[in-house]
């Protein structure tokens, strides 16, 4: 995959193999194997009496609204390029517009991973055994961040 | 002719009520550039003052990042919670 910046102030994405567009498809299913999801954990932080009631009513379902929306606008545009990739070259294309919603999903997807493993010290990955669920969740949570660090540079 | 007097009162009404801390805490995931950057776009900070705020959430654990009426300090912590940013809200003492 390669991923480069645009003239404009966004990114490009090009996905090389069949490899590539699991991982990039990968990024809503991480975001989305959670028990508590993202909305509720954030409202749970305001506890004080007087707001916490008001807040899980008014603010949490905006919250939450907010970060689904994120999930399927990056997932159309994954889905929207890989139509199009059999018939040549379709990057995926991250435009200023776009910045938030993808370093949204991208943080949801890491935050769920974290929540799952726990990532602390991971040990090196022998190249010659296929990676436990941990360790691929763990390369895929390096590449998220990776991602995230160019959208910061480059597009938001 | 008769005299007429008025009497003015004013009441000045001051708000002892203390201020509203809002807070961010650390969290494992969140970029040390995304939170300069979120508390720079929400506060209008200067980089050197968000910078600032985000080095102490990170290295504290936590920082107030605004202190203030609660009305603002809910819209506050709304639009950090928006940015993924744990954030929590406590009167200060």
């Amino acid at each position: 995959m390669k991923i480069a910046p645009t003239l404009e102030g966004g990114l490009r994405i090009d996905p090389e193999s069949d490899l590539d567009w699991q991982i990039l498809r990968m990024i809503s299913a991480d975001a989305n194997q959670v028990e508590t999801d993202l909305a509720d954990r954030l409202g749970g932080m305001v506890s004080d009496e007087r707001l916490a009631e008001d807040w899980m009513e008014c603010v949490v379902p905006d919250l939450r609204e907010a970060f689904s929306d994120d999930l399927f606008q990056i997932q159309a545009a994954i889905e929207a390029a890989a139509v199009f990739h059999s018939d040549g070259e379709h990057p995926i294309w991250i435009t200023k517009e776009d910045a938030f919603a993808w370093y949204s999903a991208l943080n949801q997807a890491r935050l769920a991973l974290e929540e799952m493993y726990h990532f602390k010290n991971e040990p090196d990955i022998d190249s010659e055994k296929a990676p436990s669920p941990r360790q691929q969740a763990f390369l895929r949570s390096q590449f998220y961040c990776a991602l995230q660090s160019l959208i910061l540079d480059h597009a938001l | 002719m008769s005299a007429t007097t008025t009497h003015t009162e004013t009441d000045t009404y001051v708000s002892h009520q203390a201020p509203w801390n809002v807070i961010v805490h650390d969290d494992p995931v969140n970029l040390m550039g995304y939170v300069t950057y979120v508390l720079m776009k929400i506060f209008a900070y200067d980089e050197a003052t968000a910078n600032k705020l985000m080095l102490q959430i990170h290295q504290q654990g936590l920082s107030i990042v605004w202190s203030g009426e609660l009305e603002k300090a809910e819209f506050y912590a709304q639009q950090l919670q928006f940015h993924q940013l744990k954030t929590s809200l406590e009167q200060a003492e």
